[in-house]
């Protein structure tokens, strides 16, 4: 008897691999993490049980996972339409942070009812995020300069005019701290009625709508695809590639801005120094998470909202460090670049019986 | 001594990290394997140099716990790109995170702890007379050991790619594998060998930072060096020498911007614009602003390098970023 392990390439991606690669990688990465968990002495069924029924079955526990989702989904589809045309945006970060400066800046400067401040806020930060994906947009377009390093650059650069700012000409006046004064009324996003929860979560769904529609149903999404699957055919086809790579890099830009004013207007409240809050790098991963569509990227980005709030819940109650959040995160990140290989090739397993002994048991001769 | 001596000798202790970063990632892309997991690699290395260090009191074992720790996450890398053909920039990048993701978590422990690093010194035999070179003496011949490595790196690497056998054979597989596998050679072997040293590399990057250059172990010490050091290579247009001369010209601009935090400039009230120029001058030395230019630069020498050749005279390795494989599909 011989096995044969053959290793073809794929020519489509059969629709269940696409759900099945997500969902298996969660699964191996949250089994290999109850090793820690166990080696910690901790029961992994109640920890988990603490940290993903606990938290979906509580209000508050609801409320804290939509109110971190809000800029992971945003900043997720800021990774996930880039993707789509073949782009590695993995600087959303500084294009969070960026547009987070400017939209607080308005909120702290413009004298405008809520009604008004607030939606101008959004408007800033999304043009601010935007112009810091621009510069790399056009280097890529126009002389394929590798956005990878490019926006993570503009992370770096961001993450320092931010310091600048906040420790000069943004510093609120009462405080010796590296931050801004308190938003306003006026400058926080209102909560939907009375669910504790702030609007902001509407503008991610309303996003992850748009994005969906955008992708899949119209002419724009049409080329996106077309470029990232194959940007020679799509050239020859009259597509103009250039367009499409700046377009989808400040779309990405300001959905990122978008996450950040939102995250700070609607649950810090100030921007302080110490905000970094990587929900730019998290992101990467909810879009190769749910590459596949829009909807995949909400669904992936509740799941690490769920991740984080159940995170710290558990080392409250359980005194588990909270850092093993970012455990079962690398475990992510190292099951989906395996399960990369599995998208693209077949691995068939054979189990091949002798031969002349297989046909006997066939029937013999003559088939 | 001078101010200019003291830059220059500060401008090559900043400028090891790129050397040992980019020289890595120049083997690697040489054999087509690009490796944008550099930074992550430089993060483990930094980690595990430093706590060996702590642990055992010795930074050689540090050093050399520092690049097998850059080996080891190359590995990964390695089995993606070149066995399993992954698609190169989205493993690098998952390297990164899953770099900065394992040192933040095991890192925080050896926040506050401190070591005996690398000492500076003379470099041995011929050094005590080539310190008194004016300028340049003190930069080139008094500094750490690893400084030195560093400095030998550059020209071995040179000589290994371009006048060994096996050198020549790694570069080949980069231009052009089929041909390389139908002259004999072993196109994976070659790649995981390119790929495990760029990694060794990385790692050796990382311990200097932490058991030289810093001698202190913080979250993301690195701060974006490896991400540098990447770009350094297509400006060095993959060429070892040029890599030691770009990155010292980087370590020139890290230290500027250390040695100047408590410079001031400013013109004399009474001149012309001074009242325009002024506050733009403090702008500009705000430490926080010069901060930025280390990746404002890089940015920019990296555009200048690549739309100046536009015209196809950028010398990168013809199959970067092709996996291979032996059947046709």
């Amino acid at each position: 008897m011989d096995v044969e392990i053959d290793v073809t390439a794929r020519e489509h991606v059969p629709r269940w691999l696409a759900y099945a690669i997500p969902v298996t990688t969660i699964v191996a990465a949250l089994t290999v993490s109850s090793l820690a968990l166990v080696a910690l002495g901790v029961d992994p069924l109640a920890a988990y049980s603490t940290m993903f029924v606990d938290t979906l079955t509580s209000e508050f526990g609801v409320v804290q996972v939509l109110e971190k989702a809000t800029p992971l989904i945003l900043t997720g589809l800021a990774v996930y339409i880039p993707l789509q045309a073949g782009l590695g945006n993995i600087g959303a970060e500084g294009q969070l942070l960026f547009g987070a400066l400017a939209g607080t800046w308005v909120g702290l400067n413009v004298a405008l009812p809520g009604a008004l401040l607030v939606p101008l806020m959004f408007v800033v930060a999304a043009a601010a995020g935007a112009l810091w994906a621009f510069v790399p947009a056009i280097l890529r377009a126009h002389w394929n300069i590798n956005e990878i390093i490019t926006t993570l650059l503009f992370t770096f650069i961001a993450q320092n005019v931010r310091n600048y700012l906040l420790s000069g000409p943004m510093q609120g006046e009462t405080a010796n701290f590296p931050q801004t004064a308190l938003l306003s009324a006026a400058a926080t996003v209102p909560n939907i009625s009375d669910t504790g929860i702030h609007a902001g979560i509407l503008v991610a769904v309303a996003a992850v709508v748009l994005a969906y529609v955008a992708l899949s149903r119209s002419r724009f999404g049409f080329e996106v695809t077309f470029v990232g699957s194959n940007p020679d055919a799509a050239t020859y086809a009259g597509i103009d590639k250039r367009h499409v790579y700046v377009l989808v890099l400040i779309v990405g830009g300001a959905l990122a801005g978008l996450a950040g004013i939102s995250d700070i207007s609607g649950v810090q409240g100030r921007f302080q120094n110490s905000y970094s809050p990587g929900y730019g790098f998290t992101a990467i991963v909810i879009a190769l998470l749910g590459r596949n569509s829009a909807l995949q990227v909400f669904v992936a980005a509740l799941f690490f909202g769920v991740l984080f709030v159940g995170g710290t819940s558990m080392e409250v109650l359980m005194g588990v460090p909270a850092a093993l959040v970012d455990v079962i995160q690398a475990l992510v990140i190292l099951f989906l670049i395996t399960a990369e290989f599995f998208k693209r090739y077949r691995v068939g397993v054979r189990l091949e019986r002798d031969p002349i002994r297989a046909t006997v048991e066939n029937g013999g001769v003559g088939e | 001594m001078s101010f200019l001596s003291t830059l220059l000798d500060a401008a090559i202790q900043a400028g090891t990290v790129f050397v040992f970063a980019a020289l890595g990632e120049t083997i690697s892309e040489r054999a087509g394997v690009l490796n944008l997991g550099v930074e992550g690699m430089m993060l483990v290395g930094a980690l595990s140099g430093f706590a060996t260090t702590v642990v055992t009191g010795s930074y050689w074992l540090g050093f050399g716990a520092g690049i097998l720790a850059g080996v080891l996450l190359s590995f990964v890398h390695a089995v993606l790109c070149i066995t399993l053909k992954s698609n190169q920039e989205i493993s690098g990048v998952m390297i990164t995170l899953l770099g900065t993701g394992l040192t933040t978590f095991f890192g925080q422990a050896w926040v506050s702890s401190s070591i005996n690093g690398f000492p500076e010194m003379t470099l041995p035999f011929v050094g005590q007379s080539l310190v008194r070179i004016p300028l340049v003496g003190e930069a080139l011949f008094h500094s750490t050991a690893t400084d030195f490595l560093a400095m030998l790196l550059a020209p071995v690497c040179w000589y290994f790619l371009f006048r060994t056998n096996i050198g020549l054979e790694l570069t080949a597989v980069g231009e052009d594998p089929e041909t390389a596998d139908t002259m004999g050679v072993d196109v994976f072997r070659m790649r995981y060998l390119a790929v495990l040293i760029g990694g060794g590399f990385a790692g050796a990057a990382g311990a200097h930072l932490s058991l030289a250059y810093a001698q202190l172990w913080t979250t993301s010490i690195t701060a974006g060096r490896g991400w540098i050091a990447v770009a350094l290579v297509i400006f060095a247009q993959w060429r070892p020498i040029r890599v030691l001369l770009g990155a010292y010209l980087f370590g020139l601009l890290d230290a500027l911007q250390l040695r100047s935090q408590a410079l001031t400039l400013t013109l004399d009230p009474s001149a012309p614009l001074a009242g325009v120029l002024n506050p733009v001058l403090s702008f500009l030395l705000d430490p926080t602003i010069m901060a930025t230019y280390p990746y404002i630069v890089t940015i920019a020498v990296l555009a200048f390098t690549v739309i100046r050749s536009d015209d196809g005279t950028l010398a990168v390795p013809s199959a970067l970023q092709q996996s291979y494989s032996r059947e046709m599909d």
